[in-house]
């Protein structure tokens, strides 16, 4: 009896440190070797984008996905990705990749800075930039429709003869932001606004719809534009950063799954900033889940079945 | 969906994502679980054997205390060094909570096992093992239970919070409604839920082990 429990014993540690180890948890899809997994950050455009790519993957492949999701910032997802606790990152903006990974500021032209952070990536971190999915977040001084037309605004070199008079809603880090800020913008603008009001990124759209503001500067693809029927004024003088929104995958998970670049090239250049944010405004004003409103993007598009082949 | 209060804004929510929001339940009630399993899986033998050996008990139990002390925020972080992002670090972080109670009980259990009880089966030629089969489980199961019931509630506690590494459950849903406009509906949909997985886990695990209670069990069993 006492042999057969001494026996008994190792088979059964083996036999739990394998399951722990292999650690294909039935129902979850966690981490076993066909498993796709996505990073995405905790904002309501990478949360989306992330649902997006797992229900195209699901649509055209067998392959599992698992969405690593809520993580705090781009360094973090991309920590995951070098690690290879993620395969990929749902979306990366190449102008944050230039400036926090491969640590350079000052170049904005967005051929040369997409070129540059393409490269870098592909040789130094074996991970590839796929091409953008066609919108990019960026700051954007926005109007209201009214204040458009009755002053004939369509660019920002257009705001620089009512200047004086403005009243500006910005972003708190905007401010004193080297390379993009403030101070750099009166530079290459040549004019400066009437007043300027910090606040908190959130507010300023509500503010410039109340009238409390003027002109506003604010992120490209966030819902409330479109909720506000905002006019976003083009940037002529290209001063604020290409900040392009591409899918990044490691070259060890193409080369694992060959079918997946393929599938994820259908969404190139497919979505818009006008889309992006009609799909944030779902999340953000609707309470729609992510999820939800990715599956009903993609089934409008019937999946992006007709696009390359 | 400004003009809703937030009674209608929550229907308004489950009548759009519930299928999503049951999909995470599902999520968030597998990871407890299998935390809860594997922790019983190492603890309940554990417990069997400082029963029997009892000058290990303290070192034991106090080791299990002292993973206890960690705030489970810190215990994820530091298991998230080893394990990386991902479900994994949640179930091993809910392994090594659960452990407790389930050592604990256990240990209780066996050393309350009335000692004529066992004089009676030693009596009557029975070999350790089958004391322990037939009459040592048999009568502290009850506690063993209770233990797992501890540990369940605990785990659905510290799944939620799982979701900062990215293992997802309804604390995906919280973390959402903390970051959107106008939040308030979400925060509670996927709290609610969470609430009630607990209160239900432990209600099913409680009628189990009044089941399992030698002193009400019918004879019939």
């Amino acid at each position: 009896m006492r042999k057969r429990r001494l026996i008994k014993l190792p088979l059964f540690l083996l036999l739990m440190t394998s399951l722990l180890a292999g650690c294909g948890f039935p129902g979850l899809s966690s981490s076993s070797k066909d498993t796709v997994k996505i990073a995405a950050q905790n904002t309501t455009e990478q949360q989306i984008m992330a649902a997006v790519l797992q229900q195209m993957i699901a649509h055209y492949s067998d392959l599992k996905t698992t969405v690593i999701s809520n993580l705090g910032s781009s360094t973090v997802t991309f920590q995951a990705q070098k690690r290879g606790d993620a395969d990929l990152s749902a979306i990366r903006y190449n102008g944050t990749d230039f400036q926090t990974v491969l640590n350079q500021s000052g170049d904005t032209d967005p051929e040369k800075v997409d070129q540059m952070v393409r490269s870098a990536f592909k040789q130094k971190y074996q991970m590839t930039y796929f091409p953008s999915y066609g919108f990019a977040d960026t700051y954007q001084f926005m109007v209201t429709q009214e204040f458009a037309k009755k002053y004939h605004l369509e660019t920002v070199s257009d705001l620089k003869k009512i200047s004086g008079q403005l009243r500006v809603g910005i972003d708190q880090s905007w401010l004193n932001r080297k390379g993009d800020g403030y101070a750099d913008f009166q530079k290459r603008y040549g004019f400066s606004f009437g007043h300027v009001y910090p606040m908190q990124i959130g507010l300023v759209y509500d503010a410039l719809a109340n009238g409390k503001m003027d002109a506003v500067l604010g992120y490209s693809t966030d819902g409330r534009i479109g909720s506000y029927h905002l006019k976003l004024l083009k940037d002529d003088l290209n001063y604020f950063p290409p900040y392009a929104a591409s899918v990044v995958v490691n070259d060890a998970a193409l080369k694992e799954h060959p079918e997946l670049s393929k599938i994820l090239k259908r969404l190139a250049g497919k979505i818009p900033v006008k889309t992006m944010y009609e799909l944030n405004y779902q999340v953000d004003d609707n309470l729609k889940e992510p999820a939800l409103v990715a599956k009903q993007f993609l089934e409008k598009h019937n999946y992006f079945e007709r696009s390359d082949d | 969906m400004r003009g809703m209060n937030l009674l209608e804004q929550l229907i308004y929510y489950f009548s759009h994502n519930g299928m999503y929001v049951l999909e995470q339940f599902y999520r968030h009630f597998l990871i407890s679980i299998y935390g809860v399993l594997f922790a019983a899986i190492v603890g309940i033998p554990v417990g069997i054997l400082i029963a029997r050996y009892r000058k290990l008990s303290p070192w034991v139990i106090g080791l299990a205390n002292v993973i206890q002390t960690v705030p489970s925020l810190a215990m994820l972080s530091i298991i998230m060094l080893g394990l990386g992002l991902g479900v994994n670090t949640v179930i091993v972080t809910v392994l090594f909570y659960a452990l407790l109670p389930i050592i604990k009980n256990t240990y209780t259990g066996m050393v309350n096992v009335n000692a004529d009880v066992l004089d009676a089966g030693k009596g009557m030629g029975m070999t350790r093992l089958q004391v322990l089969r037939l009459i040592e489980i048999p009568l502290s199961l009850s506690v063993i239970m209770a233990g797992i019931r501890n540990a369940l509630v605990l785990a659905i506690g510290i799944t939620a919070i799982g979701s900062f590494v990215g293992a997802g459950g309804l604390g995906d849903i919280i973390i959402r409604g903390t970051n959107a406009t106008n939040g308030g509906a979400i925060i509670l949909a996927g709290a609610l839920p969470t609430a009630l997985m607990a209160i239900i886990s432990d209600l099913a695990l409680g009628f189990l082990e009044k089941r399992f209670d030698p002193s009400t069990r019918t004879t019939q069993s």
